[in-house]
């Protein structure tokens, strides 16, 4: 009876654990996502002292990466965790790597957004980099919401939306050659723009990343590398027949 | 308690009435005790099966009817029904309550969360869901900062002062505002209070942008006015009864200058939140170049001191930092008389820095000191306009301390003098790195 009073103590202990290092990550998606918001801002805006506050508070996503990578360590190491306990340290691992990824992407752009600051700014006001950058916030976001609420169908709508970045990387790519063919005196900036787009890009495949975790967490099926169609297909076809025994 | 009292006396003269009948029955057949045990038998087999039917009839009470019994019996169901419909009429009125409380507050223009004592989310209303994207019952039991993870909601939630309200714009939703408040109530409950404030805060910042246009538009044809009347000032052929007016024409121009500089300044001062980080402001020498400016006023006060009694330095926004202490010390110039005295000091302590200008001056009636950094407020409005003030210099240096997390602190006493303290957190004081911790 002692022992099992134990072992449900330590159980206790170990889920307060867990739910500790969860809420560090989304503590930490918190910080990232307003980096992020803070970056386009100030490019959008010409906001040369918020881009680099921007750049300057990145070290603080590096530290909080560091801090939940030993916590996750010492689980590992002191509780042993099996299944999915052991999935979800996984994930966690994971996760803030991109988390820490797409901090630095942010830093690129904060870095780049007070240098264009002192430039001229185009006609149309950044509007294709807003757009973009709302896009990837909200996949940012939802993915995270999908981390928390551990909400498969949700990580899977954000990892359907990347193509649709892709497809705007694309188009902006183009719009920008077409200006710098136009009048070559834009290149330079042109080309600063294409950083930035391309640094949203990434972020939307790291938002991407991290919803396949939720994936991988929830079900334990690595979705990484495969077609989404064929990822829901099996899903379904699997809760069909567990569902029934 | 008439019928019941009956049924009981009537139960006990059925069992009178079996005892002697199976008494009588088993001495006609010559044993009497068989006979009883006989009829009691049947007495309790009686019993038994109206025990039977009341134990059914509360088993499967929902569907069937109460057993059709007599005397005491029928007493007992009679009163299990009243109980039992007394019972549910008591719960009917307690659902409904329950059922009106919630359709109240689901109907609340603000939004409503209630967090337990590990911050998890017991219940929220509609409201709530619409404007922090909660959904129903996946989010119950969820922790409050895994969904709200701005590190503004965080800190707030993790800070335990929840007496003012905070501001947060939502990412990954649309552009707007949220205030949200923490009301703590119980055994560390928390009731989240979340508004929409997306209309005051345009409201506000289109009335922001308003006096920061209309000031701008104002400086440039005020520029033309005051070059001219500078010209015609020093026009030597100006007869000389409008020598007077125009001087104070000029006078008037460049007060209205100084007005609109201050306002610009202060609706600058008002588009960000706080100053963070910064850079070091070196004390000594901003005081001593405030000391010369002072002593450079073509009418000023004879004595003017200085101590700056540490070398720690403060962290913040030097040209902010500048226009503040200027401000009050062009103050407590502008109100001492020629012969009086005005000394300026800094110190740290382990509260923080504090920069303190004191004169000898008029002072201020108390009354007025809790008004006294609003707009345009005025202690004695004749005389301030004399000096030439813009009446907006305590509205920036509220401004500026409160961007850097200070307070100001104003002591007076008429005819005695005005002290204006400014008291600075820890954080921002800086204290100098000593040359001896390097060399040994």
């Amino acid at each position: 009876m002692e022992t099992a009073d134990l072992s449900h103590h330590i159980s206790r202990r170990f889920n307060e654990d867990l739910e500790r290092v969860r809420s560090k990550v989304l503590g930490m998606g918190g910080f990232v996502e307003q980096q992020l918001q803070k970056a386009i801002t100030a490019l959008v805006e010409g906001d040369s002292t918020l881009g680099e506050s921007v750049a300057i508070d990145d070290y603080q996503v590096n530290n909080m990466e560091v801090q939940i990578d030993e916590e996750c360590s010492r689980i590992l190491a002191t509780r042993a965790p099996a299944a999915g306990d052991l999935r979800v340290i996984v994930a966690i691992i994971k996760t803030i790597t991109d988390l820490e990824r797409i901090g630095d992407e942010g830093e690129k752009i904060g870095y780049i957004a007070s240098r264009l600051a002192t430039m001229e700014r185009p006609a149309d006001k950044y509007r294709e980099i807003k757009h973009l950058g709302r896009v990837v916030s909200e996949m940012v976001h939802d993915a995270l919401d999908a981390f928390a609420r551990m909400d498969v169908e949700a990580a899977l709508r954000v990892a359907r939306q990347d193509r649709l970045v892709d497809e705007e990387y694309e188009a902006i790519q183009r719009q920008s050659i077409t200006f710098m063919m136009e009048d070559p005196r834009t290149i330079r900036r042109a080309l600063d723009v294409m950083w930035v787009v391309r640094a949203l890009e990434r972020i939307g495949d790291h938002a991407k990343n991290i919803s396949e975790y939720v994936v991988y967490m929830v079900h334990g099926k690595d979705i990484r590398h495969t077609s989404l169609d064929d990822v829901e297909r099996e899903l379904r076809t699997r809760d069909q027949t567990s569902n029934p025994a | 308690m008439q019928p019941a009292t009956q049924a009981w006396w009537f139960a006990a003269g059925r069992l009178l009435g079996t005892v002697l009948l199976g008494l009588g029955a088993g001495w006609l057949f010559g044993n009497a005790w068989g006979g009883l045990a006989i009829a009691l038998a049947v007495h309790l087999a009686w019993v038994l099966s109206n025990l039977f039917r009341l134990e059914w009839w509360l088993r499967h009470r929902s569907y069937a009817d109460p057993p059709d019994s007599g005397g005491v019996w029928g007493e007992i169901i009679a009163q299990i029904v009243r109980l039992h419909r007394r019972k549910r009429f008591h719960k009917q009125r307690f659902v409904q309550l329950m059922r009106q409380l919630q359709r109240s507050t689901a109907a609340l223009p603000d939004g409503v969360v209630i967090l337990n004592a590990q911050r998890e989310i017991v219940w929220f209303n509609l409201m709530a869901s619409r404007l922090l994207g909660l959904r129903r019952s996946a989010d119950l039991g969820m922790r409050i900062e895994n969904l709200l993870r701005e590190p503004a909601v965080v800190r707030y939630l993790a800070s335990a002062d929840y007496s003012n309200p905070i501001v947060i714009r939502p990412t990954g939703g649309e552009d707007g505002y949220l205030s949200l408040q923490v009301a703590p109530y119980g055994d560390g409950q928390l009731l989240l209070l979340v508004r929409d404030v997306s209309r005051q805060m345009r409201l506000e910042a289109v009335r922001r942008d308003f006096v920061a246009n209309a000031s701008h538009e104002l400086r440039s044809p005020l520029t033309v006015i005051s070059g001219y009347l500078e010209t015609l000032a020093q026009d030597p052929s100006l007869e000389a009864e409008l020598q007077g007016p125009v001087a104070e024409m000029r006078r008037q121009a460049e007060r209205m200058t100084s007005i609109i500089r201050d306002l610009l300044e202060l609706s600058r001062l008002e588009e960000t939140d706080e100053v963070v980080g910064g850079r070091p402001v070196d004390i000594a020498a901003l005081v001593s170049m405030l000391r010369k400016d002072v002593l450079g006023r073509p009418v000023h006060p004879g004595n003017v001191t200085v101590s700056v009694e540490s070398d720690a330095q403060l962290i913040g926004d030097e040209p902010e930092i500048h226009s503040a202490f200027s401000n009050l010390v062009d103050n407590a110039a502008k109100y001492t008389p020629r012969g009086g005295a005005i000394h300026i000091r800094w110190w740290v302590d382990a509260q923080g820095g504090h920069f303190a200008v004191t004169d000898t001056g008029i002072g201020i009636p108390t009354e007025h000191i809790p008004r006294l950094t609003e707009r345009f407020y005025r202690v004695d409005p004749g005389r301030s306009r004399s000096t030439g003030g813009s009446g907006l210099g305590l509205a920036i240096v509220k401004h500026v301390l409160q961007r850097h997390g200070a307070t100001l602190e104003i002591k007076s006493a008429e005819g005695v003098g005005s002290t204006f303290t400014c008291h600075f957190p820890p954080a921002r004081i800086a204290l100098p790195q000593r040359a001896a911790t390097a060399t040994g």
